[in-house]
């Protein structure tokens, strides 16, 4: 009974925060039913924007991918250091407990001159040859795994290491790696100039069908103005309208990457068997896909925003 | 409720529609305006619903003077007043309902409140039954009964109407009319420009006749001196 009491004394508008709610939800309603009633035109824009966004996200993949596989190499970075053939073993043994002890080295092993030879009599297959020889003419090695992979810290290790007593050759081979390096922050630095690029190129199209949007409604404008309506109340649904272009957009762009990958998947799983690799493709993960569509979004607001600010305000009735 | 001093209103083309006009509306009134087409009526609609404003001279709705009205204030103003349309401008992409609906939405009225009042506004031209239709299938009469009910629905003090028989026939023309006579009978002040003469004489209604921008004729008791307001 108190209930219908109160219920009557109730003012027929709803309290502002409630109002405020209730609008944007009828706008973000409306909005998308706008987009359904005009599929034509909501399916062009969206896919536009998926084709310009799949873009930059393909490089993005791209990258991540090249990124997992020299972070392989770069891990692998390791200093052979051949002894001189004087040293008998125990002073070899002796020399890597050395080396083990410093603090920029992770790890050692040691490969004895006979273990050398094994190993390469039973993989180059001259090992007839070889038995012809008089002496072992393979040193004892010690493989070391620095302790950072800074190439920098790694050169000034190998420099150490051959400057050592009973060190023949402190052996590094990264010049290619670093050349591998430079070119990846090249494509790097090239992914974000694209994405820039391309994110403005969003920006613009959502602008654009924004400004037609208003254009086409021009009359019901001037209308809702009359009536009493604010400038934020008329421009919520145009916000809306973008924010929906920029979700489907995104979603758009990452299924056309995400089928591109699968494409490629195959070709690329039997260069895996090839080289007997075990290198996995990576796709998307969870956070990427958030923040593919929470940009694409964003982009949406943003250009809706620009067309409403621009020519939200010219349109008064006379 | 409406009172204009000494209002000049001349367009940037240099065209002067409204002439020095003085006059006054009391609350609960109904009056015509009356003219040939280009005698003002319009220019003076305009400036009482804030979309144009004087060039000289004052005018005032209730008390609050519309010259000088904050661009932001202006939607709260209109919404003191429900405007009828000679092509009663209504929304085509959606239904009778959601037209009249309108006004309410844009107040945030709560949605239970939305659908009683709609109906009310509806019922009270008659096209309850027409709720779910597409404007675009009313007659020409049917149209212009849905954009009264948008500009009653929200019990506005004050409503213009420009020329809103315009384009209906004799019959339908005097349906109109009464609508707005019962309305001023509940208490609103109306405000109608016709030039229908026959049927606001029928009507036995106070007339402003403009000519040229100028008041040539009013019935209403006239405007206290625009003196005292200060005209500029």
């Amino acid at each position: 009974m108190a209930r219908t009491n109160v219920k009557r004394r109730r003012p027929p508008t709803a309290n502002q925060v409630t109002a405020y709610l209730l609008h944007h939800l009828q706008s973000l309603l409306f909005s998308l039913r706008k987009i359904y009633q005009a599929p034509t035109t909501t399916i062009m824009t969206v896919a536009v924007i998926g084709i310009t966004l799949s873009l930059p996200g393909g490089f993005y993949l791209f990258l991540k991918n090249i990124d997992a596989i020299s972070g392989d190499f770069r891990s692998s970075t390791q200093i052979s250091v051949y002894l001189d053939l004087k040293l008998n073993e125990k002073q070899a043994r002796n020399l890597e407990r050395q080396i083990a002890d410093m603090d920029s080295v992770s790890g050692t092993r040691f490969i004895s001159r006979e273990q050398s030879l094994q190993d390469f009599r039973r993989d180059s297959g001259f090992g007839k040859s070889i038995d012809t020889l008089s002496s072992n003419p393979l040193p004892h090695t010690i493989v070391v795994e620095p302790g950072e992979i800074d190439t920098f810290a790694v050169r000034n290790l190998a420099n150490s290491l051959q400057a050592m007593p009973g060190v023949k050759i402190a052996k590094l081979d990264t010049e290619w790696l670093e050349r591998l390096y430079t070119i990846i922050e090249i494509a790097r630095r090239s992914v974000v100039i694209i994405t820039i690029l391309f994110a403005f190129a969003v920006l613009l199209i959502i602008g654009n069908t924004i400004r037609l949007d208003i254009q086409n409604r021009y009359q019901e404008i001037i209308v809702t103005k009359l009536i009493g309506a604010t400038d934020a109340f008329i421009r919520r649904p145009f916000l809306y309208g973008g924010v929906w272009y920029g979700l489907l957009g995104g979603i758009i762009s990452w299924l056309i990457v995400e089928i591109g990958y699968l494409a490629i998947s195959g070709p690329l799983e039997r260069l895996n068997l090839l080289y007997k690799s075990d290198m996995n493709l990576i796709t998307f993960s969870f956070q990427d896909f958030i923040i593919l569509i929470a940009a694409s979004t964003l982009l949406g607001l943003a250009g809706s925003w620009i067309a409403v600010a621009r020519h939200l305000n010219q349109i008064e009735p006379t | 409720m409406i009172e204009f001093h000494n209002v000049t209103k001349r367009y940037e083309s240099g065209f002067e529609a409204l002439k020095n006009v003085s006059m006054q509306l009391g609350d609960g009134q109904m009056a015509f305006i009356t003219g040939h087409s280009g005698a003002g009526k319009s220019t003076l609609l305009k400036i009482i619903a804030l979309i144009e404003k004087p060039t000289r001279g004052q005018a005032l709705l209730n008390r609050i003077n519309l010259n000088n009205v904050r661009r932001q204030r202006i939607p709260h103003l209109r919404r003191n007043i429900g405007i009828i349309f000679q092509d009663h401008q209504l929304l085509f992409d959606r239904t009778v309902f959601d037209n009249v609906a309108l006004p309410l939405l844009i107040q945030g009225y709560r949605p239970q409140e939305i659908a009683k009042r709609t109906r009310a506004a509806l019922d009270k031209v008659g096209l309850l039954h027409k709720e779910k239709s597409m404007p675009i299938t009313l007659s020409g009469g049917e149209q212009q009964r849905v954009g009264i009910a948008r500009a009653v629905v929200h019990k506005p003090m004050l409503l213009l109407a420009d020329e809103p028989t315009g384009n209906l026939d004799p019959v339908l023309s005097r349906e109109i009319m009464q609508i707005f006579v019962d309305f001023n009978r509940v208490g609103v002040t109306v405000l109608v420009a016709s030039h229908d003469l026959r049927l606001i004489d029928e009507l036995e209604m106070p007339r402003m006749t403009l000519n040229a921008g100028q008041l040539i004729l009013n019935d209403l008791e006239p405007a206290a001196d625009g003196d005292r307001f200060g005209s500029y």
